[in-house]
């Protein structure tokens, strides 16, 4: 509970990350009469009854004792899932999230108070609770609340899971589940899941700002067993995005190719081997090797850990932090992606902002506190998993820009070493030292990719990592993340190419 | 029963009434209530107060052996009902799984008081106390010169009342408090830099240890990380500190729990009776524990809770098992729906001293990372630090590494128990002593 017991981050590459949230929606009609509302305030006023004069005074509320800054956060979030398994549609889950958060920042101290009921009364007291956080005279007068517009719609509103009757789901979920287990005798076991969400958020503060989103999730994953001669292996696949049904007839992300994503995986670690530890060259895949910068560069640069000088980062803007090859930014403004956002969770609009170029730190992710502390403008990097938390900086869509070298000639380059194909997840400590779990590895012999490699641990420290990466693909692939930092999960993605570090450690056995 | 309670309790029995009426066979009904304070200090001053009430309720229906779940914080009625009719509906949509449903109405022998989960002495201290309590955490470890920087400190209460009605006649609700606390500090130099920390959870304020004892288990765990290095590949005979012994025994727990095995996602599938371990090996869940951090009365079914030993001098007597993964592997549930509670490995009788005195060349180990043990396989790979053991004696602490190995293979290889267990979390374990464990670090010089 304490920051740096919680502060180790944790992302998860694969799984039911998701499923967490809740999740199946079937009569929303019900709920919304002719169809879905329209993100704005109005939800809230006609669902809720909670009108702007009510957000204006409970804002006021929240200053009553001095604080500089409050701002209210309005959640409705609708979460649907559900999974196959045993070759039957085992169960489905609806969830319903309703509250506000109240915040109120008095120079560098936070109050934070929440209430899932939205009568007057009970947010005023939250309010009051928040307020308690500052002690001063000053009195404010509030700027009359106006509504922005959001610039940008950085997700497919069109035909929403969350509107979808359950029967089109069942049909996307056995479609991967017949994909999965169809692939080969040896998958003795197969489980998918759906699952969806809609948020509607309405942020307001003391400046006088209204904004509001209506953000939706989806993701379908296949989890695929094999089993051979006592040998087992457990192989994943997913997509999905801030998208909507027609998503899952593209090509690249049917049902069809996740299931048999997992299969082909599951198969492969049947004859997998143990790694060959200690130091060696690594060529990361392109396809999932965004766990490395989220951990490496990504967690390091988010500007909590800069202004409370506990990360290893935290000095180093305008220096050099790895090899000249790299290029790294921020993007949650890339269309339809998990981690895109229109406008992030603090009211700050989202723009494509650069994190690292040719090797240097040139900016850190910035939310509202970290901003007015450090002096900076807020870069629209403020989230938080729901009303109930207070927001902190995360990532949302991070990149690491292609380079010149053609992939094939990256393993090519390597006589012997280890290339990392899909992942467990990762996790960085604020002093830099960062892992990532491989599922499936290959050995490079040669300059070829020879036997399959189970179960590896990498292990380096993040500074020294970045400037042992020498070689960087003109490809490009994203992985799906779900990331946990101060016990708030995040939907996030990361992108690379192929890459190669020159040195690093591998766990294995000897 | 408190007025919370039973106010809890009929607003979960009408829902209960309500699915019934709309064609449910079996219905159940979760709600949690709690009141949370949280403070968190950084260089001596407040960073952050939370101060919060909230709700949540959680539905599961059958139809016929179909089944759909749903949760809420909004817990009006039209939302309720709406969300019953969903499931309801939702459910009919469901496969036929034979071994879905409620269990029967078991008879609850614990009692809150019995179990002495409730204190009203944590609701009773002042905010201001809660808050000098985390100074006082950050003054007393930035006191010491090897410490550089605070990374904060926090000190953080609750109360939860938990409901839980059934449509076979379970009804049962039990409050619970709970105080947390902790620290965390940085130290090293320029890149090689060292961050630890330590806390404390009681369900009794007089049970939680004083700052000063806190802090100084904060403050050495950083500073013997101070100057941390790699060491070469090599494999040698590996202890684990009670952190760590427990964090094995947790991927042990996913092991053996009851979805995994019936999903055959385990090598531990078909050893129900036999020898997983040597007889050094004996781990038990006692969630009537009174003043047990996890204890309860009942588990998130209903079902009475019962002492479990799943593995006795090695042998694994027992699966981890809720209603619905019993009746699949055709045993009766082991009161572990919502998962284990005061879970420990028995200690024996040597001393830590002693057992790093029986090693020549080893790693003491005290930190892990990463996502790196397959329950499939039972295969270890993760990130790794800790103290090199030379000659008996503490070397030199190392980092950066990475351990390696088989679980089967350790649990068979379990050479010492320490008589260390201080069971004051939920997963609870002494210092222990494996023969081998492969560590990956510097190529061989």
């Amino acid at each position: 509970m304490t920051r740096g017991i919680d502060r180790r981050d944790f992302l998860k590459a694969t799984g039911t990350g998701l499923g967490v949230l809740g999740a199946s929606s079937l009569f929303h009609d019900q709920l919304f009469a002719g169809g879905l509302p329209a993100p704005g305030a109005g939800l809230f006023e006609s669902r809720f009854g909670v009108t702007q004069e009510m957000m204006a005074k409970v804002l006021s509320t929240a200053l009553a004792k001095g604080g500089d800054y409050a701002d209210l956060y309005f959640e409705y979030k609708i979460a649907n899932s559900v999974s196959m398994e045993d070759d039957i549609i085992k169960e489905s889950n609806e969830s319903v999230v309703l509250g506000v958060g109240i915040r109120v920042l008095a120079g560098k101290q936070t109050g934070f108070a929440f209430t899932s009921d939205l009568s007057l009364a009970k947010m005023q007291q939250a309010a009051l609770t928040a307020a308690a956080i500052a002690a001063s005279e000053r009195k404010h007068s509030l700027p009359p609340l106006k509504a922005i517009k959001l610039p940008g719609q950085y997700y497919v509103m069109a035909a929403p899971l969350a509107q979808a009757p359950l029967p089109d789901k069942i049909a996307l979920v056995k479609e991967a589940y017949a994909a999965a287990q169809g692939h080969d005798t040896r998958i003795k076991k197969v489980q998918v899941s759906l699952a969806d969400e809609l948020q509607y958020i309405t942020i307001v503060n003391s400046e006088g700002l209204l904004v509001s989103d209506a953000r939706p999730q989806v993701r379908l994953v296949a989890t695929a067993t094999a089993e051979e001669k006592g040998q087992r292996g457990t192989g994943n696949g997913n997509a999905g995005g801030r998208v909507g049904m027609a998503f899952y007839q593209q090509a690249g992300t049917t049902p069809k190719e996740i299931g048999t994503q997992a299969a082909q995986q599951a198969i492969l670690l049947l004859s997998a081997v143990d790694a060959v530890p200690g130091e060696q060259t690594i060529v990361l895949g392109k396809n999932q090797s965004g766990v490395m910068i989220h951990e490496a560069v990504g967690h390091p640069i988010e500007a909590d850990g800069a202004w409370h000088k506990t990360s290893i980062m935290w000095d180093r803007l305008g220096q050099m932090v790895a090899n000249p090859l790299v290029t790294i930014y921020e993007d949650p403004t890339i269309p339809h992606y998990r981690g895109s956002l229109n406008v992030d969770d603090e009211g700050t609009l989202t723009s494509k902002t650069m994190l690292v170029e040719k090797g240097r730190l040139v900016s850190f992710l910035h939310d509202r506190l970290s901003a007015r502390i450090m002096g900076v403008t807020p870069n629209g990097f403020g989230r938080r998993e729901s009303f109930n938390v207070p927001p902190i900086p995360r990532m949302a869509n991070t990149v690491l820009a292609p380079g010149e070298s053609d992939p094939e000639e990256i393993i090519r380059s390597v006589k012997k070493g280890f290339f990392a194909e899909s992942y467990f997840g990762g996790q960085v400590e604020s002093t830099g030292k960062f892992v990532f779990a491989v599922n499936l590895g290959f050995l490079i012999e040669d300059g070829k990719l020879t036997r399959p490699v189970k179960n590896a641990t990498l292990i380096g420290t993040n500074i020294q990592i970045m400037k042992e990466v020498d070689m960087i693909g003109k490809d490009l692939a994203f992985f799906l993340g779900t990331c946990g930092k101060d016990g708030q999960s995040a939907a996030v993605t990361a992108g690379t190419p192929t890459m190669r570090i020159r040195k690093m450690t591998v766990g294995g056995r000897a | 029963m408190s007025a919370k309670s039973q106010n809890l309790t009929q607003l979960a029995e009408s829902l209960v009434n309500y699915g019934r009426k709309q064609g449910a066979t079996e219905i159940q009904v979760r709600i949690g209530e709690s009141r949370d304070f949280e403070a968190r200090v950084f260089n001596g001053s407040v960073e952050q107060l939370t101060e919060s009430g909230s709700r949540g309720l959680n539905l599961r229906v059958f139809v016929d052996g179909r089944k759909a779940n749903a949760s809420s914080s909004d817990l009006s009625e039209e939302t309720l009902h709406r969300l019953m009719d969903n499931a309801i509906a939702r459910a009919r949509m469901g496969g036929m799984d034979a071994f879905a449903g409620l269990p029967d109405a078991g008879r609850i022998e614990a009692s809150e008081a019995a179990l002495q989960m409730h204190d009203p002495a944590i609701l009773a201290m002042a905010p201001e106390k809660k808050i000098a309590f985390a100074r006082e955490l950050e003054r007393i470890g930035l006191a010491d010169k090897r410490v550089k920087k605070s990374a904060g400190s926090g000190f953080s209460t609750g109360e939860d009342t938990l409901v839980l009605v059934n449509s076979k006649g379970f009804s049962g609700s039990y409050r619970k408090t709970t105080v947390n606390c902790g620290v965390s500090f940085g130290a090293g130099e320029g890149d090689n830099l060292q961050e630890e920390g330590w806390y404390e959870s009681s369900t009794r304020l007089d049970r939680l240890p004083s700052p000063e004892a806190i802090a100084k288990i904060a403050v050495d765990r950083t500073v013997r990380m101070i100057g941390a290095r790699k060491v070469e590949t090599q494999n040698v005979p590996m202890v684990t500190d009670p952190q760590m012994s427990a964090r094995l025994m947790g991927f042990l727990a996913q092991c053996i729990g009851g979805a995994s095995v019936s999903r055959r996602q385990t090598f531990l599938a078909e050893k129900l009776g036999q020898r997983i371990g040597n007889d050094l090996v004996t781990l038990v869940d006692d969630p009537l524990m009174p003043g047990g951090i996890a204890s309860r009365p009942f588990d998130a079914e209903g079902v009475p809770s019962r002492r479990t030993a799943f593995v006795e001098k090695g042998v694994l007597k027992s699966f981890i098992l809720d209603t619905y993964y019993g009746r699949r592997l055709k045993m009766a549930s082991t009161g572990h729906a919502g998962g284990l509670t005061n879970f420990h490995w028995l200690p024996g009788t040597s001393t830590p001293e002693a057992i790093i005195k029986s090693i020549d060349s080893g790693l003491l180990l005290t930190g892990v990372m990463g996502q790196g043990t397959v329950p499939t396989t039972g295969d270890i790979s993760l990130g790794a630090s800790g103290l090199w053991i030379e000659k008996g004696a503490i070397a030199y602490p190392v980092a950066e590494i990475t351990i390696s190995g088989n679980l089967a293979d350790l649990l068979m290889n379990v050479e010492m128990v320490g008589n260390d267990l201080h069971p004051r979390r939920g997963m609870s374990a002494p210092t222990l002593k494996f023969k081998q464990i492969s560590v990956g670090g510097k190529a061989k010089a």
